[in-house]
């Protein structure tokens, strides 16, 4: 919540029309200018923000330090490109413009985007920075696009020159898939703001599309805790599963299904979900084999369903009754029908192991981390689906039959 | 009507770090290690390895606004032979300056420090420029030895107050009526 004035250079010189940060650098730069500008003025409402640009003709101030968010937005919307960047006319004029802020209590910090080459020496960067430092004005460097000999080093020197306490902050952002505003998010740029700034900063992050941040699935714990666990524990559910799946197929052979049962349980039971756990004690009761593994088959099918589902699939567990809806659920348990009255041998082997396809497949597509439209996954569904596609025709005709029991 | 509140009250000059203003004291060019209160809290200013060091060059700019009006006798800097401050401006009520703006106005008065006034002898300043000190900015500008760094170990203002402070007179007036 530190009381702060900010100006931010943006850099609109003629290397800013390279698109290798989406859309094009220049307008990179606008959106992460954009985010500063909502992170500062959230982490205390009475933090201005001002905006430059050092390329073009010459060093212009589009804003000095203000509060209004509008006006700022309104002159990113007017940058236009060209000319080369004046980093050390920037970086000055940018210290007067703090120099007569109105609030003479704000703190002063400048944020420099250096896209282009910079054409000063080192020596020029560092008396710069001993001048900032003089002043006590923090800065914030972000070194983007242009990567020539020397830049790194002359930022480098700009920084040690003006650091102190740690204050300022020098942040690379690589080319990449990343955008620059994704990257920015999780760098001191942000974070150094406390608690106000890291909470709209994670909540960018969390609304960004596949935006670069410290949190599992793109969740901050922070904002939605419950969110964040269950997304977690589904994950952890899903892994478990897939072994237990894997396992199943391999104990088949061997008729050791039963040992797999109280450690999926035990999983199972961390799902806070009270129709799963009844569901485990009712299966517990039977003991048999063969229930066991088709109660465990529909738990996990009422678990990917949902739980309504999983009501009517307990109800329906004992009395075999297939849901017209849900045709998977069905040749679980028609499967596990034939299991009780066919020899389980050959047949029913390849029935769990194709039953367990399909149904590993459909928890493919409704893992949270797969994207259905990843043409691996696809090619994976689509070999899984294929085997089972024939048989499940013959097991629908024999479903009239074995209807009721 | 007692003329006890208009009798011209000789008030004697006491130490003004009890009317120093700690919320609006600024320091800029310190060491961060090494800050201002080391030179001016009681205790701090004394201890000999407490001391205010300047950080990117040899200035050091220190604004102290009081709590109330006040007028300015003397002052003391203390600091080592050869990083101790030598020449000293100070300008009154003129609030937040830079090291840009330094030159800008002359200074209420300038004290160039001798191996003396490191020691602990007050530098008498122009009594009549310090009539009305709402705020004090001290520049120090070089120091003894032209080193990279100016270490001051101690800095005390002397002056007198120019309210009214005796409440105790007032309200013994006002019994009598």
């Amino acid at each position: 919540m530190v009381l702060e004035a900010t100006m931010i250079c943006i850099d609109n010189s003629e290397w800013m029309r390279n698109g290798d940060y989406s859309p094009s650098r220049l307008r990179a730069q606008a959106d992460a200018v954009s985010l500063i500008c909502g992170a500062k003025t959230q982490s205390n409402p009475e933090n201005t923000v001002g905006i430059l640009t050092m390329g073009g003709k010459g060093v212009r101030v589009l804003t000095t330090p203000t509060t209004d968010l509008g006006k700022i937005l309104a002159c990113m919307h007017e940058l236009d490109i060209g000319g080369e960047m004046n980093i050390a006319a920037g970086i000055q004029v940018a210290q007067l413009a703090l120099k007569h802020r109105q609030n003479k209590n704000q703190r002063q910090r400048i944020i420099v985007f250096a896209g282009s080459p910079v054409k000063y020496d080192r020596k020029v960067m560092e008396m710069i920075g001993k001048k900032l430092k003089k002043n006590s004005v923090a800065i914030d460097i972000v070194n983007f696009g242009e990567d020539d000999d020397g830049k790194p080093e002359k930022l480098e020197a700009l920084l040690a020159a003006v650091n102190n306490n740690d204050s300022s902050h020098l942040v690379h952002v690589p080319t990449g898939p990343n955008a620059l505003s994704d990257v920015l998010i999780s760098s001191p740029v942000f974070t150094a703001d406390g608690e106000g700034g890291s909470g709209f900063a994670a909540a960018a992050a969390a609304a960004a599309a596949g935006g670069v941040s410290d949190f599992d699935f793109g969740v901050d714990p922070n904002i939605d805790p419950e969110l964040a666990l269950a997304l977690r524990v589904s994950m952890e559910e899903e892994r478990a599963r897939q072994e237990a799946a894997a396992k199943r197929a391999a104990d088949e052979a061997s008729r050791q299904g039963k040992e797999e049962e109280p450690s999926s349980n035990s999983q199972d039971a961390t799902m806070t979900d009270n129709t799963n756990n009844t569901a485990a004690e009712t299966t517990e009761k039977t003991a048999d084999p063969m229930d066991e593994e088709k109660s465990l088959l529909e738990r996990a099918f009422a678990m990917s369903m949902g739980t309504s589902v999983s009501d009517t699939s307990m109800a329906d567990a004992d009395t075999s009754k297939a849901t017209d809806e849900d045709k998977e659920l069905a040749l679980a348990l028609q499967m596990s029908m034939q299991d009780d009255t066919k020899d389980p041998s050959n047949q029913s082997d390849m029935s769990k192991v194709l039953g367990d396809q399909s149904f590993v497949s459909s928890i493919l597509t409704s893992l949270p981390g797969v994207d259905p439209n990843d043409p691996s996954v696809k090619d994976l569904i689509a070999s899984l689906q294929g085997q089972p596609e024939s048989s499940e025709q013959k097991k629908k005709e024999d479903e009239p039959p074995k209807d009721d029991k | 009507m007692s003329a006890e509140s208009t009798t011209a009250i000789n008030r004697s000059i006491v130490d003004l770090l009890d009317f120093i203003d700690w919320s609006g004291v600024e320091c800029l060019n310190h060491n961060t290690a090494h800050s201002l209160p080391n030179a001016i809290k009681q205790g701090y200013r004394e201890d000999e390895g407490l001391y205010l060091e300047s950080d990117a060059d040899e200035q050091l700019l220190i604004y102290l606004p009081f709590t109330q009006v006040v007028k300015l006798h003397s002052i003391v800097v203390k600091g080592p032979e050869e990083e101790g401050p030598k020449t000293v401006k100070l300008f009154s009520n003129r609030e937040h300056m830079g090291f840009s703006n330094v030159n800008d106005f002359p200074p209420s008065d300038t004290a160039v420090l001798t191996p003396d006034n490191l020691k602990g002898k007050p530098v008498v300043l122009k009594f009549v420029k310090f009539q009305n000190v709402r705020s004090l900015t001290i520049f120090i500008e070089d120091n003894q030895s032209g080193s990279e760094v100016t270490k001051v170990d101690k800095i005390a203002l002397f002056g007198t107050t120019v309210e009214t402070t005796d409440m105790k007179g007032l309200k013994k007036i006002e019994d009598n009526h």
